[in-house]
C-alpha cells in the first residue's frame, strides 16, 4: 500500500529505476506500492483501441500508462512534443518524414519494437481497411517476418476515424530495422503533428495477428507503455501492471487500477475512507469542500479542450452577423470563470492554445465583454425581440446548464431574446429544424497545429458545416491553404484570418473558456496532474508520498 | 387448473412482448447510439459508418422488425459497444447482484415479517410506536441517502467497511444492508395491518371465545390468513431480485445488472438493455405466477373458487 512508501524509499526507488538497467530492476524485491484510482468511467466504448475510444476518459487510461506513439508528448510540461518511440525525426521533404526508432524497446510480450511493427501499426489490417489516401495509391509493404495473415475484421469506424487523421498518407515505407518514412500522398507540414497525435501509437503487430478477435485484441492490447493490461473487467475495473522491462525505467508503481465509480459523493467518500489514492472527475463546487480537510488536495486544471457556443446561421434572427456579434460581446466570460469554475480555469485566446508553438497567434483574443457595444450591435441589427432557440443538453458539460442560464441572462442584458429549449439528447441538439439557432460544444485539439481544431472542426469538413449549421466560402479555401501550404508564414496569417472570419466578422462560434478536470489526492502524495486527462505515472512524476 | 395455468403463461407471454415493444420504442426514438457510443466529437464519416454497421439508418419499422423475428429465433444480438453478446454480458452480472439481492432477501424477511408480526400483536405498546416509527424512516428514507449516510458512518468515520467495490465479502455489507433496510421497513408495515385486519376477525374472536390458546389462534388462524397479502408484496420483491439495485449498485459501484441497465440505457445499448429487460420481465412474471399458485395454497377458498369457475 502507499502507506508503506517513505521518502526514502521512494527516492531510492526512483533512483534506481533511473540508474540501474532493467535487468537489475527486475531483480529487486517488489515492494512498490499498488494504488487505486476511482474515475467516473473508464471508457465510453468497453475497448482500450486509441482509434475506437474516441473520449477524454479513454486518454486518462492509455497515456503515459499504456500507449505511446514515436513522438511523445510531455505530459508533466506543456505538452510540447519529445522523443518517445522515435529518438529522432528529419524531414526528407515535404511529404516524407524519417524516423529513427528507439532500439531495445520491448513490447508487453516480450518482443523487440522494430519497423514492421510501426508499418502494421499504420496499415490497412489494423487501421485505414479499404479506405483510400486522399491523392496517390497506399503503398504496400512486404512483411519480411511475423505470423500468419491478420484476418479480424476492424469495426468500420475505425479506418474512418484513422483516415480522419491521415487523409493523405499513403503508407511507411521501412528503410532498415530501426528507420522508417511516413510517406504522404500530399504536401503536409503538419505530419509530425500528426505522428504525436491521440490515435498514431505504435502496437505489437504479433499479439494483433494472435488475438482471435478483434474485441479480444482492443480489451487487451499490447503496447510498449510502462504498465500492462492484467485485467480488464469492462464498466467495472481496469488493473494495469507494471512492465518492468519498460524502456523509460522500471515503473515505480506495482499495480495500478481503475476503478469505476460513477457517483461523485461515492468517489470522495472513497478516497477520504483512504480506499482511494485519487478521485478523478471532481466537480469545481467540491473543490473546497474537499480542501477543508488539510490532507488533501486537488490537482488538475485546463486541458486541451476548450467551450464554445455555436450558431447557426440560417435561423432568421441569427442571419445577421450583427446579431451574432452581439451576442460574443454580450458574455462575461471571466464571471463565469470565477463563479462556476471557482477561477480554476481561463479564457483563452479564441479557438488555439499555446502548444501550437509558431501557429499561435498570440495577440489575439475572444471578443472582448462590452455590453454597451452589444446593445449598439444589437440596435444596429434591427432585431425586433423575436425568440433566438438555444438548444441545451442538462450537464453534458461540466456546468452546462448554469451556464447557459448565465448567457441567457447576459444576452438579455444586451436586449436579446434567447430562450433556453432543453434537449434530451445530440440528435435532437443537432436536428435540421428551423429551430436551430444556439447550441453548446467543445473543441479540442488533437495535435499542435490549428488543422486538427479550426479545420477539422470548422472547416467544410467540420461538423458545424456538415450539420449545416454555418458555412464562409473565404473561410473555406483558407482551409485548404492550411491544410497543403507549406509555407509556414502564409499558413500562420491564413489562421489569422480564420480566425478572425469565424469568431469576429461572421462569427461561427465563440469561445467561452478552457475546459478543466480535477483530480483529488492526499497532500502527501508526490505526483503532479498534467494538463490533460492523461496520468503520468512514470518514475519521473512519483515520489510516493513526501 | 391447466386452463389456469395457460392463461396466465398467455398473459405472461404478452407482457415480455410489450415490455421488449416499449423499450425498443422508447430507446430508439429518445436517441442516437451511434452519437452517444462514438461521442458527438467523432468525425462525421466515423458516426456514418457505425450506423450503417449497426442498422441504424434502416426504418425504424424494419429495425423492430428485425430485432422482434431475432429474439423469436433466440438471438438476443450483441452490444453496439463492444461486440460481445448481449446475453453473455447480462449473465456475467447476474451473480454480482443475487449476491446483493438474495442476503437482502433475507434480511426483509427476517426482520420485517418478525417485527410486523411483533407489533400487530402487542399494538399500541411502546415496542410497537417503536417499530413503526423505524419503519416508515426506513421506508421513507431514498435508498441513495441510506447508502451514503451508512457510508460517511461506516466508512469515512469508522473506517470499518469499505465505501464501494466488490472485491470482498466486507464489501457487500453496507449495500445489503441499505437494500435490507428499506425492504424489511416495507414488510414489516404490510405484514402488521394484514395481521391486525385478521385480528379483527370474527373467526379470530369465536376461537379465542371456544378456548383455543392465544398462540394457537396465533399460529393457525391469524398468520396464515395474514400470510396472503405478505406474499404478494415477497412476491414483488423475488421478482425484483434481477433488477432491483439499480440505485444502490450505483451508490456504491457494485458491478451487477442494475449498473449494467444504467450504463446501456445511457449509451442506447438496445440489445443489451432489451435482454435485461427479458430477464426482469421473465422473472417479475414467474414471480407473480408462483405467487397465484401460493395463493391457492395459503387459501382454499380461492382453490375452491377456481373449480368453480371452470365448471
Amino acid at each position: 500500500m502507499v502507506g508503506s512508501l517513505t521518502r526514502r524509499s521512494a527516492i531510492a526507488l526512483g533512483g534506481s529505476a533511473l540508474i540501474l538497467p532493467s535487468r537489475f530492476a527486475i531483480a529487486q524485491a517488489d515492494n512498490r506500492p499498488a494504488i487505486t484510482i476511482a474515475v467516473q468511467k473508464i471508457a465510453n466504448s468497453n475497448l482500450l483501441d486509441v482509434l475506437r475510444e474516441q473520449s477524454n476518459v479513454g486518454e486518462r487510461v492509455f497515456f503515459s500508462s499504456l500507449w505511446e506513439g514515436l513522438i511523445g508528448r510531455n505530459w508533466t510540461g506543456n505538452l510540447e512534443s519529445v522523443p518517445g518511440l522515435a529518438t529522432e525525426w528529419k524531414r526528407i521533404d515535404d511529404k516524407t518524414v524519417e524516423l529513427k526508432l528507439r532500439q531495445g524497446v520491448k513490447f508487453h510480450n516480450g518482443d523487440e519494437l522494430t519497423a514492421e511493427d510501426v508499418a502494421f501499426t499504420f496499415g490497412k489490417e489494423r487501421m485505414f481497411g479499404d479506405t483510400q489516401p486522399a491523392a496517390g495509391k497506399t503503398i504496400s509493404v512486404d512483411f519480411v517476418v511475423g505470423g500468419g495473415r491478420a484476418s479480424k475484421e476492424l469495426p468500420p469506424e475505425v479506418p474512418a476515424v484513422a483516415r480522419r487523421s491521415w487523409p493523405a498518407l499513403l503508407g511507411i515505407q521501412i528503410i532498415d530495422k530501426y528507420t522508417v518514412r511516413f510517406v504522404n500522398g500530399t504536401p503536409d507540414v503538419t505530419m509530425e503533428g500528426r505522428i504525436s497525435r491521440y490515435g498514431s501509437e505504435i502496437m505489437n503487430r504479433r499479439a494483433f495477428e494472435e488475438a482471435k478477435t478483434y474485441s479480444d485484441w482492443a480489451m487487451k492490447p499490447v503496447t510498449t507503455g510502462p504498465y500492462r493490461v492484467a485485467e480488464y473487467r469492462p464498466d467495472v475495473s481496469l488493473l494495469l501492471e507494471a512492465h518492468d522491462e519498460y524502456w523509460g525505467g522500471r515503473p515505480p508503481l506495482k499495480s495500478i487500477r481503475f476503478v469505476e465509480v460513477p457517483e461523485t459523493a461515492s468517489r470522495i467518500n472513497g478516497l477520504l475512507s483512504g480506499q482511494y489514492q485519487f478521485a478523478c472527475d471532481i466537480p469545481p463546487d467540491q473543490i473546497s469542500q474537499i480542501e477543508k480537510n488539510s490532507a488533501f488536495e486537488v490537482q488538475g486544471g485546463t486541458i486541451l479542450n476548450h467551450r464554445l457556443t455555436v450558431f447557426d446561421k440560417n435561423h432568421p434572427q441569427l442571419q445577421n452577423p450583427l446579431v451574432r456579434r452581439a451576442m460574443t460581446h454580450a458574455i462575461d466570460r471571466q464571471a463565469i470563470v470565477d463563479s462556476l469554475w471557482a477561477g480554476r480555469t481561463v479564457v483563452p485566446k479564441g479557438l488555439q492554445w499555446p502548444y501550437y508553438g509558431d501557429m499561435f497567434v498570440s495577440d489575439w483574443s475572444v471578443p472582448a465583454f462590452d455590453l454597451k457595444l452589444a446593445k449598439d450591435l444589437v440596435k444596429q441589427s434591427g432585431y425586433k425581440g423575436d425568440p433566438i432557440p438555444y438548444r441545451l443538453l442538462n450537464n453534458y458539460y461540466t456546468n452546462q446548464t448554469a451556464t447557459a442560464q448565465i448567457l441567457a441572462e447576459m444576452w438579455k442584458e444586451a436586449g436579446l431574446n434567447v430562450e433556453i429549449q432543453v434537449k434530451e439528447n445530440w440528435q435532437q441538439i443537432l436536428e435540421r429544424t428551423p429551430t436551430r439557432a444556439v447550441r453548446d460544444w467543445s473543441n479540442s485539439a488533437p495535435f499542435n497545429d490549428p488543422v486538427s481544431s479550426m479545420v477539422s472542426q470548422h472547416g467544410p469538413n467540420g461538423q458545424q458545416q456538415q450539420a449545416g449549421e454555418w458555412t464562409n466560402a473565404e473561410l473555406n479555401q483558407l482551409a485548404v491553404e492550411l491544410e497543403t501550404s507549406t509555407d509556414r508564414a502564409r499558413r500562420k496569417a491564413a489562421f489569422r484570418r480564420m480566425l478572425e472570419i469565424a469568431e469576429r466578422e461572421d462569427p461561427a462560434y465563440t469561445v467561452l473558456h478552457q475546459n478543466a478536470t480535477f483530480t483529488a489526492k492526499p497532500k502527501a502524495l508526490a505526483w503532479k496532474a498534467s494538463p490533460a486527462f492523461a496520468m503520468d505515472f512514470r518514475a519521473e512524476n512519483w515520489g510516493g508520498r513526501s | 387448473m391447466l386452463r389456469f395455468l395457460l392463461v396466465r403463461l398467455f398473459r405472461a407471454a404478452l407482457t415480455v412482448a410489450l415490455v421488449v415493444t416499449f423499450a425498443f420504442v422508447v430507446l430508439r426514438m429518445s436517441g442516437d447510439p451511434a452519437l452517444i457510443i462514438m461521442s458527438v466529437d467523432a468525425p462525421p464519416e466515423a458516426i456514418a459508418a457505425f450506423r450503417k454497421a449497426w442498422g441504424l439508418d434502416d426504418p425504424i419499422w424494419l429495425q423492430y422488425l428485425r430485432y422482434f423475428s431475432a429474439i423469436g429465433q433466440g438471438e438476443l444480438g450483441q452490444s453496439m459497444r463492444d461486440g460481445r453478446p448481449a446475453m453473455q454480458l447480462v449473465l456475467e452480472r447476474i451473480p454480482a447482484t443475487l449476491a446483493l439481492t438474495l442476503p437482502a432477501l433475507a434480511l426483509k424477511l427476517g426482520i420485517g415479517i418478525p417485527a410486523g408480526i411483533y407489533a400487530a400483536l402487542h399494538r399500541d405498546s411502546l415496542m410497537d410506536r417503536i417499530v413503526m416509527v423505524t419503519a416508515v424512516a426506513g421506508f421513507t428514507v431514498p435508498s441513495f441517502v441510506l447508502g451514503l449516510v451508512l457510508v460517511l458512518v461506516f466508512s469515512v468515520q469508522l473506517g470499518w467497511l469499505p465505501s464501494g467495490g466488490q472485491e470482498s465479502w466486507r464489501h457487500a455489507i453496507l449495500p445489503v444492508l441499505t437494500l435490507g433496510i428499506g425492504g424489511a421497513a416495507v414488510l414489516a408495515r404490510f405484514t402488521r395491518s394484514a395481521m391486525l385486519e385478521v385480528l379483527g376477525q370474527s373467526y379470530i374472536r369465536t376461537a379465542s371465545a371456544k378456548g383455543v390458546p392465544w398462540p394457537r389462534v396465533v399460529r393457525g388462524h391469524a398468520l396464515p390468513n395474514a400470510a396472503v397479502p405478505t406474499v404478494t408484496v415477497v412476491g414483488f420483491m423475488v421478482g425484483s431480485l434481477i433488477a432491483g439495485a439499480v440505485v444502490v449498485e450505483s451508490v456504491f459501484s457494485w458491478p451487477g445488472v442494475g449498473r449494467l441497465l444504467v450504463v446501456a440505457v445511457a449509451n442506447r445499448d438496445l440489445a443489451v438493455v432489451q435482454c435485461i429487460l427479458l430477464l426482469v420481465a421473465m422473472t417479475m412474471v414467474s414471480a407473480n405466477l408462483i405467487v397465484d399458485l401460493l395463493y391457492g395454497v395459503l387459501d382454499p377458498r380461492l382453490r375452491s373458487g377456481a373449480k368453480a369457475g371452470a365448471h
